[in-house]
């Protein structure tokens, strides 16, 4: 064992999955504690589909949906997506950065680097099953909550064995490969793909034979969390990931290193066509460097396209799931207890039995400013402190531009992306209420949706501002989601409470939902603050960065 | 706008904290030549071009290029301006026409014609990803971007890093042209071979303070010479030893071998009554052993 890269790559990954696992753990305490007293009942009349999804079976108790809700599947999901980026890196990631070569200049075989870096990923495997473990077996004592005889061992050694699974599939590829999105491409589609399509599939005739090839059913096809250890199931994973893990040593050897390179596009294979030259050069050559926003539009695509990507899914989605469940379903959710309704609030409040109420809870509360603050967070910290700490900020003020302008210009960017994610999320809304037949007046759609916008442009406003007075990205995006974090749930607070109702308007929040605009309408007034909070913010950043000097080093 | 000079810099002083990275710098750089700025590692010189390009504030002192001052006026400056950085990092998606094409737009257009002759020049090869391009490859592309608008002052941080000998001359013949246009070269430099071959003058400067500003000929005649005499009889060591300017004296029979800096005339006419001189060879000091004595004699005085 190689020691020294061992312990190297656990002190550059050590911190991720203590507070991936950490996090879920907190979820799955927070989740108790709000599921404790519902009549488990309600959830037995969720039609098949939604219940599969969230990975409910019938006849649960309260604690057992908390656990096997957040832990089996969200828990599941976040340590499988922590291994997967970590496999994928492991190899492919250092060939990227054009660090293998002098790591491997040491007297050390391919075989050992590789070797040690596959056992940091079963090592931070088990540490993070096993935080969560204590969490989920813990809480109930504590909590008092009778979770019956719930086996959360057999649960987490089967999560262990499909996190090992995932990190080496990834790890293999990129191994054999040396291409990191590929690795982290495919293996993602495999965890996606099975984890929907081991939820669904059983519901079809004849689908519960085609459920076992995908390897989320071996994690939790037979319902360890019910029914205990299936060491056949264990052993088909597990075997799996050291048959992995035997391709990426054997993949490693037989193949050529590269060199430290950026990857390909897909418009740079356009552009290599002759076919496709011209129109292809003129997409992603001229005009992409035509001038200051859209350079920085066209390195904010993959962001931009996936937040888009998700609302109009998700929404749709949920206009069709609204038709599926079954009306007396939500009736019941009008005698839910007090402590039901503090979990809705930190996910913006409403009404579920209403269609407003719906949307506000599945998206609007919280993945949706989530979703528009991923694109604008990403445009702000990058437009200053990105350039900075990439050092090409040198050269790009060599030319005869102000700093102001590198400023406006990257708003201006900032603020077409989140019009567009706006208009992303009122066209699904929009498709979502018409299959839903949920009656929700567009205008009212479009309201929530410019609010959103100018949600998501304050916040990104504010990460700018950072960057441009501090030059360094990780303040800005850390400055600025943990702002973001921190007001939201200053605002749900206020929801709750009628004593911090007052406190509640001190969050921008407030102004984006407070108004309760999918029911009433727009509020002008509360669209006018955001804007202000996001004009102030953009202006202060000016003066900021003007004063500053350039920072030559991250 | 000052006729002669290109950059002057009075009392230039940068303090990062406590940390004196430039002390009151004073230098005159006139239209038409190659200046060539030398100094070790870590001396000031990248602080230097970073307080010119208005990128970081000066803590004391002033700068102007062509009589505007760095500052208040660094905009209209950079129209005239070619500047290459140390440790230079574009974007690694982009390829290099893309990288020229992106400059060339935010400075309102660029003679292709001229960008492509460059190109030809160094070598370059613009068609492919900055990323996928090896160091010197890279380096290439930041000079045409630095020599494409035909700016009246160029100013290029360790330019060579990564050439390959063929190139590195092809750009030091670049620079003298610009310099013989009547435009002006900005030079920073660790390695003296380039700046000895086409500097006009050199400003050496360590731990933020300039130490030496000459022109490469009075540095040169400045230097500490190997002089050897042949002598009509046995030499007497303290003899020499005594003469101003001489030292590391050796003799060896009729023969004496020194080290000397001065004027010849000074050493002849000391010798001359006690000895009959029967040959004499000396071989001047190359610029980088005047270099390194500057570097010595900062390193006593510190």
């Amino acid at each position: 064992m190689l020691a020294n890269v061992f312990a190297k790559t656990l002190r550059d990954r050590w911190r991720g999955w203590a507070i991936a696992s950490g996090v879920t753990g907190f979820f799955i305490v927070l989740g108790m504690a709000a599921y404790q007293g519902i009549d488990m009942s309600v959830m037995d009349t969720f039609p098949e589909a939604y219940r599969s999804l969230l990975g409910l079976s019938t006849g649960m108790d309260a604690g057992a949906l908390a656990i096997s809700a957040i832990y089996g599947s969200y828990g599941a999901l976040t340590v499988a997506s922590m291994a997967l980026g970590m496999g994928a890196s492991a190899i492919a990631g250092e060939e990227r950065k054009g660090t293998l070569g002098l790591l491997l200049g040491c007297p050390k075989s391919r075989t050992h680097v590789l070797v040690s870096k596959m056992a940091v990923l079963v090592l931070l495997s088990a540490f993070a099953t096993s935080v969560m473990w204590a969490f989920s077996a813990a809480t109930p004592g504590v909590l008092d909550i009778n979770i019956g005889d719930m086996n959360i061992a057999a649960l987490s050694i089967h999560m262990f064995a499909s996190t090992v699974f995932y990190g080496l599939f990834a790890t293999a590829i990129g191994a054999a490969t040396g291409n990191r999105g590929a690795a982290i491409g495919v293996t993602v589609g495999v965890l996606v793909l099975g984890f929907l399509g081991a939820g669904l599939l059983p519901m079809l005739k004849g689908g519960e034979d085609w459920v076992k090839v995908f390897p989320w059913y071996y994690f939790n096809g037979t319902d360890p969390l019910n029914n205990g250890v299936d060491w056949s199931h264990l052993g088909i994973l597990l075997g799996a990931a050291a048959l992995l893990a035997g391709v990426a040593v054997v993949g490693l050897n037989r193949r050529d290193l590269k060199a430290q390179s950026v990857g390909v596009t897909m418009l740079d294979r356009l552009r290599a066509n002759p076919l496709t030259r011209k129109l292809a050069d003129k997409l992603a050559g001229t005009a992409r460097v035509s001038s200051i926003w859209l350079k920085t539009a066209s390195e904010h695509q993959i962001a931009l396209t996936a937040a888009c990507a998700y609302l109009i899914y998700v929404q749709l989605l949920l206009g069709w799931f609204y038709t599926a469940i079954p009306q007396e379903t939500f009736a019941v959710f009008d005698q839910l207890p007090e402590s039901m309704g503090a979990m809705f609030a930190l996910f913006g409040g409403g009404d579920v039995t209403t269609p407003a109420g719906w949307f506000q809870i599945e998206t609007f509360g919280m993945m949706a400013p989530v979703m528009i603050m991923i694109v604008t967070i990403s445009i702000g910290a990058n437009a200053l402190a990105g350039e900075e700490s990439r050092r090409t900020m040198g050269l790009l003020l060599a030319n005869p531009i102000t700093r102001s302008r590198i400023i406006i210009e990257k708003a201006i960017t900032m603020v077409v992306f989140a019009a567009v994610v706006g208009v992303a999320a009122f066209l699904g809304t929009w498709g979502g209420v018409l299959i839903g037949d949920m009656g929700i007046p567009v205008e009212n759609i479009a309201a929530v949706c410019i609010l959103l916008t100018l949600l998501g442009i304050a916040g990104g406003a504010l990460a700018l501002a950072i960057g441009a007075a501090t030059g360094r990205k990780s303040a800005a995006i850390w400055g600025a989601a943990g702002t973001a974090i921190t007001l939201h749930l200053l605002n749900s607070l206020g929801m709750m409470s009628d004593s911090l109702a007052g406190v509640q308007k001190l969050s921008p929040f407030y102004y984006y939902l407070g108004s309760d605009p999918l029911n009433n309408g727009m509020d002008w007034s509360h669209a006018a603050i955001l804007a202000v909070i996001a004009a102030v913010l953009f202006v202060a950043a000016i003066p900021l960065f003007q004063r500053r000097d350039i920072r030559q080093r991250d | 706008m000052s006729d002669t000079s290109a950059i002057r810099t009075e009392g230039l002083t940068k303090h990062y904290g406590k940390v004196e990275a430039l002390n009151d710098l004073d230098l005159d750089i006139r239209a038409g030549e190659v200046f060539g700025f030398l100094g070790p590692n870590g001396a000031g010189k990248t602080t230097t071009i970073r307080t010119m390009m208005d990128e970081i504030r000066a803590t004391r002192g002033s700068a102007t290029i062509l009589g505007m001052d760095t500052h208040a006026k660094s905009v209209e400056i950079r129209k005239y301006i070619g500047y290459l950085p140390g440790d230079l990092a574009m974007y690694p998606n982009l390829t290099g026409k893309d990288t020229i094409t992106y400059y060339a737009n935010l400075r309102g257009g660029v003679d292709w014609k001229h960008v492509d002759a460059l190109a030809d020049r160094l070598d370059a090869d613009l068609s492919k990803k900055v990323g996928d391009l090896s160091s010197g490859n890279r380096q290439k592309v930041g000079l045409i971007q630095a020599f494409m608008s035909t700016p009246q002052v160029l100013i290029m941080d360790e330019p060579s890093t990564g050439l390959d000998p063929l190139v590195q001359r092809e750009l030091q013949k670049m620079m003298r042209e610009v310099a013989d246009e009547g435009r002006t070269v900005f030079l920073s430099s660790h390695t003296l071979s380039e700046v000895q071959r086409v500097a006009d003058r050199v400003g050496i400067i360590r731990h933020g303070h300039l130490v030496a500003l000459e022109t490469v000929h009075a540095l040169r005649a400045k230097a500490m010479r190997q002089v050897e005499l042949e002598l009509d009889k046995p030499a007497d060591v303290s003899v020499f030893e005594a003469i101003d300017g001489v030292s590391d004296v050796k003799a060896q029979n009729n023969h004496v071998l020194m080290t000397f800096g001065g004027d010849m005339g000074t050493l002849l006419k000391a010798v001359e009554g006690r000895y009959a001189i029967v040959d004499i060879s000396t071989q001047s000091a190359d610029l980088e052993e005047i270099f390194l004595t500057y570097y010595q004699d900062e390193e006593a005085s510190a």
